[in-house]
């Protein structure tokens, strides 16, 4: 198990208030930790539409990135909802 | 960053956006042309009465993909070109300045398109979200475009 740092965006930020979230991911891409933190999201905010996960990117500070893509190196993701700029 | 090109983010604690400022920026003797969107708060929307929105942003990747994006607005329009991009990050009030585009061309239709195309993609592609307050007290995050797919759109043409 690998321990990512999700950086909370949008919606999501009001999960917590340091706007991040430690997570326990089985697996090396970015599909590992969508299924994760899906699994933790239903487990800790049982309020919270989990749904939104679903049409939702991860990013690192340069891009965003797909999930076949491996999680970066320094365990830092943020997650990103659909975007409402402007 | 090409010299004709700018863009930034602003925290509206310190500073409101000053569209002027994006006009000076695109003005040039080479440009006979110039376009400017300018995005505001406005007090309404699907019927319910607005107090202010939050503006919340992955910083580090906006700016990245505000470059991102001036380089595929400068490719489809030409080097003759200048753009500026700024957009405000916090709370604001009804009224307030959200987002500056502008364009200068050496002629009108490439200004206009240049600084539609810049600011539809800053819109859909940039990392930004809304939280709308509402005057009954509520608030909540508007839902737009999804980045999933983000890397196969083709959002000039």
């Amino acid at each position: 198990m690998r321990q990512v740092t999700v950086q909370l965006f949008g919606a999501f930020s009001d999960l917590d208030p340091r706007r991040e979230v430690i997570v326990e991911v089985a697996g090396t891409r970015i599909a590992d930790l969508r299924v994760a933190l899906r699994e933790l999201l239903v487990v800790r905010w049982p309020g919270f539409r989990a749904e939104l996960l679903d049409y939702s990117a991860f990013a690192d500070t340069q891009q965003v990135l797909r999930d076949h893509e491996a999680l970066p190196a320094d365990g830092r993701v943020a997650v990103l909802p659909p975007v409402s700029g402007g | 960053m090409q010299p004709q090109d700018s863009w930034k983010v602003v925290d509206r604690a310190d500073a409101g956006l000053d569209a002027a400022e994006g006009i000076a920026f695109v003005s040039d003797p080479g440009v006979g042309g110039i376009d400017v969107f300018i995005g505001t708060v406005r007090d309404l929307n699907q019927g319910r009465r607005v107090r202010g929105i939050t503006y919340d942003l992955f910083e580090p990747l906006v700016l990245g993909e505000f470059e991102r994006l001036v380089a595929e607005t400068r490719a489809a329009f030409g080097p003759r070109i200048r753009l500026y991009v700024a957009h405000a990050k916090g709370r604001l009030a009804v009224g307030d300045v959200a987002v500056v585009v502008a364009a200068g061309a050496p002629h009108r239709d490439e200004a206009f398109r240049a600084c539609r195309a810049l600011i539809e993609a800053v819109k859909h592609r940039s990392p930004i979200w809304k939280q709308e307050h509402y005057e009954d007290g509520d608030s909540v995050w508007s839902e737009g475009c999804s980045l999933c797919h983000a890397q196969d759109q083709e959002t000039l043409r």
